[in-house]
């Protein structure tokens, strides 16, 4: 036998080799899908909640599951808090946990992922809200209807608000008196805007900044869109949702709802979205305010504190840091954002997702009921990092010790601003706010840029848009 | 000529053979177990590594390249595309911007972080106490040893162009604040100082150990011989450590062309596109677009440009790399 030919104990021994991978290759055809849910000890039966991480202090976190064990011992409960630096981040982490076969039942989710959730991973909360009618009327009757419509999607309900953020404009009171002026009149222009920047920084010298903003979704070029009659995409209603609005609100309160937002059209090329660009660029040329810088703003209650910034977009979440950050009551205050063409506002708001794969959906469902409840959100919202979604719970004792004076400001952003809306966020949302953040960097580096760029914008909305999610 | 080739051969006996072919087949017998047991020790040995690469390395990258060829959101199951990822991702600007951005970003930062390890190298193994030695090495290198991100969010604070203490040192000897972080030019420049500053250490402690295997005499003989410092750092030192500067520009470049914290946290690739790497869009596109294939096909394109890169510079190396 010559060595080109296979011994019968090499035959016998490759044979062994070819059977091994064979069942090898068998038993992970045979699999379903090998994930992270199949080590032991993953899956011990508890309703899983993931929440972001930042939202909730562990004491809040702690308050919450014993609480709720309390009314429920009989369902097990597991919280995951997810750090991220902001919501696109925080979804990122998610959905990589849903790649990973560990999903959780119930996703905090904000504004910016409602419909990206409600399209392609949420349950309709519908038929469990018809069916404890009775126990949410009172929780319907202290949220106003502007926060419920912007967590519908296609005429049915996927979240219920626990909190939200308007974007309005905080100032810093040290700052305004060294620059010789009062606190801005509520319904104060953007003219009136431009001309107290340019009075502080007349007083407060050059390595002053009167006006800082962030780049993104939240907060950026966007409630200066909305002030001015204008939104990145165009906004409409989906027709439904009557069942809602018939069983909790009244007449007058379920004029124009629907069953939640839809944008669609990109119009970043209009005029009136040039006219926003052109102003922010105009305030950066005069050096009254910052170049826009992406990120979630981290490093702006360090510098609006100690007097380096003047004005700057911000929700109710803001008192409970600036409150942290030394802050006495009487130096900031809060206004309305600047009135242009119109008055109308954006915010955000944030509430708990039942996920199709959950296999515990009457129990997330109990969860859900339980975080709207008045008593839990006090708990959970005592530091004034968020504004709560109850409007009897934003009152003077819940501001007394951080501020504003003006804290009425918060939830009279939707009472008395009835066009105020949520943010723009279709279920294309993380490609939207992606674009939104990288071309904005792009129009205001000058004001010859700002045309080119918002066509870029325009352009590269299409094609997102278009993609299916 | 040994004796026993004189001496004329004597006829076996019969029980001299058999004992002899006897002795022969226990001896290969004994071969052929140790063998056997030694290669079996050397498979165990070796195993965890293999195990680890195959699992770790191996299939993830057959997953990746099986990945491009189909479209997954996470969500459904994957639908076939054949070559249609890569089709779409050759053409998108973001994608094709990305891979300028990144290939710039390499020739600057493994250019900067070569030319400052090996500077600070040379001065530090220069005549110094050794106590104060011992402080520059450690210091060079701690920051090697810190998280990227930690380090990217520091970084933000210094570039920032309003509040920045980089700005307030360069505003105190009359240079204009420079929007680092919000020009195009200006962010590629803070994403570059922030990585070199971070990476250098690494060359850097390469580079002590390769001086350091540089006989003294060498240089002694070409003081006597008249030759300047530069002279010898530029006949002498380079030559005799091109080995070293081969290794840490290998490593320089396959860790430069996947950079993606720097820019993520003090950019977030902006302005514009401007600082988007290849990894960054790697990121976007999987996981925050749910493009799961196309992002697959990205970073096998990115696999096969660090090969490339890392091939030409071995063969490169073949010339300008000289071996003691």
């Amino acid at each position: 036998m010559t060595d080109s030919l296979l011994s019968r104990r090499g035959l016998m021994r490759y044979g062994a080799y070819g059977a091994g991978a064979a069942a090898l290759a068998g038993v992970a055809a045979g699999w379903d899908r090998l994930t992270a849910a199949d080590i032991p000890g993953r899956d011990d039966g508890s309703l899983v909640i993931a929440t972001l991480g930042s939202a909730l202090t562990p004491e809040a976190q702690r308050a919450l599951r014993d609480g709720f064990r309390e009314v429920h011992p009989d369902i097990k409960i597991r919280i995951n808090a997810v750090q991220a630096s902001d919501w696109s981040d925080f979804f990122s982490k998610i959905l990589t946990q849903i790649a990973a076969g560990t999903a959780p039942d119930l996703v905090y989710v904000a504004t910016e992922g409602v419909q990206l959730f409600a399209q392609r991973l949420g349950v309709p909360l519908d038929r469990w809200a018809k069916r404890d009618a009775a126990e949410l009327r009172p929780y319907f009757a202290d949220v106003h209807p502007s926060l419920v419509e912007s967590m519908m999607y296609e005429g049915s309900l996927y979240q219920l608000p626990v909190e939200f953020n308007a974007a309005d404009m905080y100032v810093n009171n040290r700052v305004l008196e060294r620059a010789g002026g009062g606190l801005p009149d509520a319904d104060w222009t953007r003219d009136d805007f431009t001309t107290l920047l340019r009075a502080m920084k007349r007083s407060n010298g050059a390595r002053f900044t009167p006006y800082f903003w962030t780049n993104r979704l939240w907060g950026g070029v966007v409630p200066w869109l909305f002030a001015n009659g204008t939104n990145l995409l165009a906004e409409s209603k989906a027709p439904g949702g009557e069942w809602l609005w018939n069983s909790f609100y009244s007449e007058a309160q379920r004029r124009g709802r629907g069953g939640g937002y839809r944008w669609t059209t990109p119009q970043a090329d209009s005029d009136r979205v040039a006219e926003v660009y052109d102003y922010l660029a105009s305030l950066i040329q005069e050096d009254l305010c910052t170049r826009p810088e992406g990120g979630d703003g981290r490093n702006l209650v360090g510098v609006f504190s100690t007097g380096r910034v003047g004005v700057t977009p911000a929700g109710g979440f803001w008192a409970g840091g600036l409150h942290l950050a030394g802050m006495k009551p009487t130096d900031y205050d809060v206004r309305y954002f600047p009135r242009w063409r119109t008055r109308r506002h954006q915010f955000g708001a944030a509430g708990y997702a039942l996920l199709r794969t959950s296999k515990m959906r009457d129990e997330a469902w109990e969860f859900i009921k339980y975080t709207t409840r008045k008593d839990v959100m006090t708990q959970l919202f005592a530091a004034n990092q968020t504004t709560p979604a109850r409007r009897s719970m934003v009152d003077a004792a819940r501001y007394r010790k951080t501020g504003p004076a003006h804290w009425q400001v918060f939830y009279d952003t939707l009472d008395k601003i009835p066009t105020t809306g949520p943010i723009p966020a279709p279920p294309q949302v993380n490609e939207v706010e992606q674009l939104l953040i990288k071309h904005t960097g792009t129009a205001l580096a000058s004001p010859r840029t700002v045309r080119p760029a918002l066509r870029r914008l325009q352009g590269d909305l299409e094609q997102a848009m278009e993609r299916e999610v | 000529m040994t004796n026993t080739e004189i001496r004329p051969a004597r006829p076996e006996s019969v029980r001299t053979r058999k004992t002899r072919q006897s002795r022969k087949a226990s001896e290969r017998a004994a071969t052929t177990a140790r063998g056997r047991g030694t290669r079996l020790l050397a498979a165990l040995f070796l195993a965890p590594t293999v195990v680890g690469i195959v699992v770790f390395t191996v299939l993830p990258i057959v997953g990746s390249v099986v990945l491009s060829l189909f479209q997954w959101d996470v969500i459904e199951d994957p639908r076939w595309a054949g070559v249609a990822n890569y089709r779409k991702i050759l053409t998108d600007s973001t994608v094709l911007v990305s891979f300028r951005n990144t290939l710039v970003f390499m020739v600057l930062a493994v250019a900067l972080q070569l030319l400052f390890a090996l500077v600070l190298a040379i001065t530090v193994n220069g005549r110094m106490p050794k106590w104060l030695r011992s402080v520059f090495r450690s210091a060079f290198f701690f920051p090697l040893v810190l998280s990227a991100a930690s380090i990217s969010v520091v970084m933000k604070y210094l570039f920032n162009q309003d509040f920045g203490p980089v700005n307030w040192l360069l505003g105190t000897v009359g240079i204009p604040s420079v929007p680092w972080l919000t020009s195009e030019n200006g962010a590629m420049a803070a994403v570059v100082l922030a990585y070199v500053w971070q990476q250098f250490g690494f060359s850097f402690l390469l580079f002590v150990g390769g001086l350091n295997n540089i006989p003294k005499e060498v240089h002694e003989a070409a003081s006597l011989d008249g030759a300047s410092g530069l002279r010898k750092h530029l006949a002498i030192t380079l030559p005799l450590l091109s080995p070293t500067l081969l290794v840490a520009s290998v490593v320089g470049i396959i860790n430069a062309l996947q950079v993606f914290e720097q820019p993520y946290v003090l950019t977030a690739g902006g302005p514009g596109d401007s600082t988007r790497t290849v990894v960054m869009v790697i990121y976007e596109t999987a996981f925050e677009q749910l493009r799961f294939g196309e992002a697959s096909a990205v970073g096998v394109l990115l696999f096969v440009l660090i090969m490339a890169v890392t091939a030409l510079q071995f063969r490169l190396s073949r010339r300008y790399v000289h071996y003691q």
